[in-house]
């Protein structure tokens, strides 16, 4: 006998490890509650696993990566769905939030109501925040203004960059996704309002901290929180940071907090002539800046 | 340049140093997070940047491809 649940439909729409996790999971449970499964891929990520994930576990899969397309195969759906977006920027359109055999679910990467909108992993760190953690709720109209399902808290390690916060989250959706997936397809789920202030500050995906610049007169400690916030790897999330050196504008190729020692090892083998400046960050040790001239 | 980059490569998932077949993402030996450490060791410890078009599982699929790659980038 299946479990209690009147979705016939579940979809998975996103990207990343979290996405990877959560397909797993209801791929796992699809026979216990007795629904059918499908995967959008929306936004096309060189590592991803999700299509793996498909291709092994027989999951329909669709690649679909244009808005309204995408709005369109939504829309079709007439059966009563679970949509679970799980690391996704596409917004989801008001009729369809509303339609009523449509539930959406979405992960946000901090504790709403702070922190709304795209990269917030970047502005708890470059904020200086000492914790953060994630938020599963309902999808409305409104960008991450739904009610809160789950949330779960983090601290923000001393030297964390934004990727290395990013995987952390992830690991806690994952985990949150599993404590409340029972509630949520029982349609139980005793969720809250997230009370925030009509005029919160919503997180733009072109936004980026200090505007991608700095001086190199700041304090290294602000320097070297701001090259960890938009430090995503090689996802080019963010462009590079741009200072002046010299009186030459730069942009910051990498950099790394390394022992004192090391550093003065390193200036006294001439480092500085070959594109590295180094910031002294207090307790022996220093921030090394790889740099290029922009032009 | 082989050892260090299976240095590199061990102190951020020492399985992989053991690994023999050809998909090491696939297989779950390591994932994006341990791929974006290792690129970082290896542009610090070469001094070269790893453009983002070579990020990809076919360049990190085992050690002998991540040497591979490191070495072509050294040899631009």
């Amino acid at each position: 006998m299946n479990k209690d649940t009147s979705f016939r439909q579940v979809i998975v729409i996103g990207y990343g490890k979290v996405t990877g996790e959560v397909l797993q999971y209801v791929y796992d449970k699809k026979e216990e509650y007795g629904y059918d499964l499908a995967f959008i891929e929306h936004e096309v990520h060189a590592l991803s696993m999700t299509g793996q994930i498909c291709r092994e576990n027989e999951i329909p899969f669709k690649r679909i990566t244009d808005k309204k397309e995408l709005a369109a195969a939504f829309d079709k759906f007439t059966e009563k769905t679970l949509i679970i977006s799980a690391s996704n920027n596409f917004l989801f359109p008001a009729d369809l939030v509303d339609k009523p055999n449509i539930t959406i679910i979405n992960f946000h990467n901090a504790i709403l109501p702070d922190y709304p909108g795209r990269n917030a992993p970047t502005w708890v760190i470059y904020k200086g925040e000492r914790q953060t953690g994630i938020t599963w709720h309902y999808v409305t109209a409104g960008v991450d203004e739904g009610n809160i399902i789950i949330q779960k808290r983090c601290e923000i390690a001393e030297d964390m960059k934004a990727y290395e916060l990013t995987e952390r989250l992830m690991d806690l959706a994952g985990e949150a996704f599993r404590e409340s997936f029972a509630d949520i397809m029982a349609q139980r789920v005793k969720a809250r309002e997230q009370g925030f202030a009509k005029d919160r500050r919503m997180y733009r995906s072109y936004e980026m901290p200090a505007d991608g610049l700095f001086d190199m007169t700041d304090m290294p400690e602000n320097i070297y929180r701001l090259l960890r916030s938009v430090d995503y790897g090689k996802n080019d999330i963010f462009p590079l940071m741009r200072t002046v050196i010299d009186g030459r504008e730069a942009k910051i190729l990498r950099y790394r907090r390394i022992s004192a020692d090391k550093a003065k090892s390193e200036q006294d083998g001439g480092q500085e002539e070959k594109g590295f400046r180094y910031l002294p960050l207090g307790d022996h040790t220093v921030l090394k800046l790889k740099y290029a001239y922009v032009n | 340049m082989e050892e260090k980059i299976l240095e590199i490569l061990g102190e951020h998932c020492e399985e992989a140093l053991d690994y023999n077949g050809d998909n090491m993402m696939e297989d779950g030996i390591i994932d994006s997070f341990t791929v974006i450490n290792v690129i970082s060791d290896i542009e610090d410890e070469f001094d070269i940047e790893i453009d983002a078009k070579y990020v990809v599982a076919e360049n990190f699929k085992n050690k002998e491809a991540i040497i591979a790659l490191v070495q072509k980038l050294l040899e631009e």
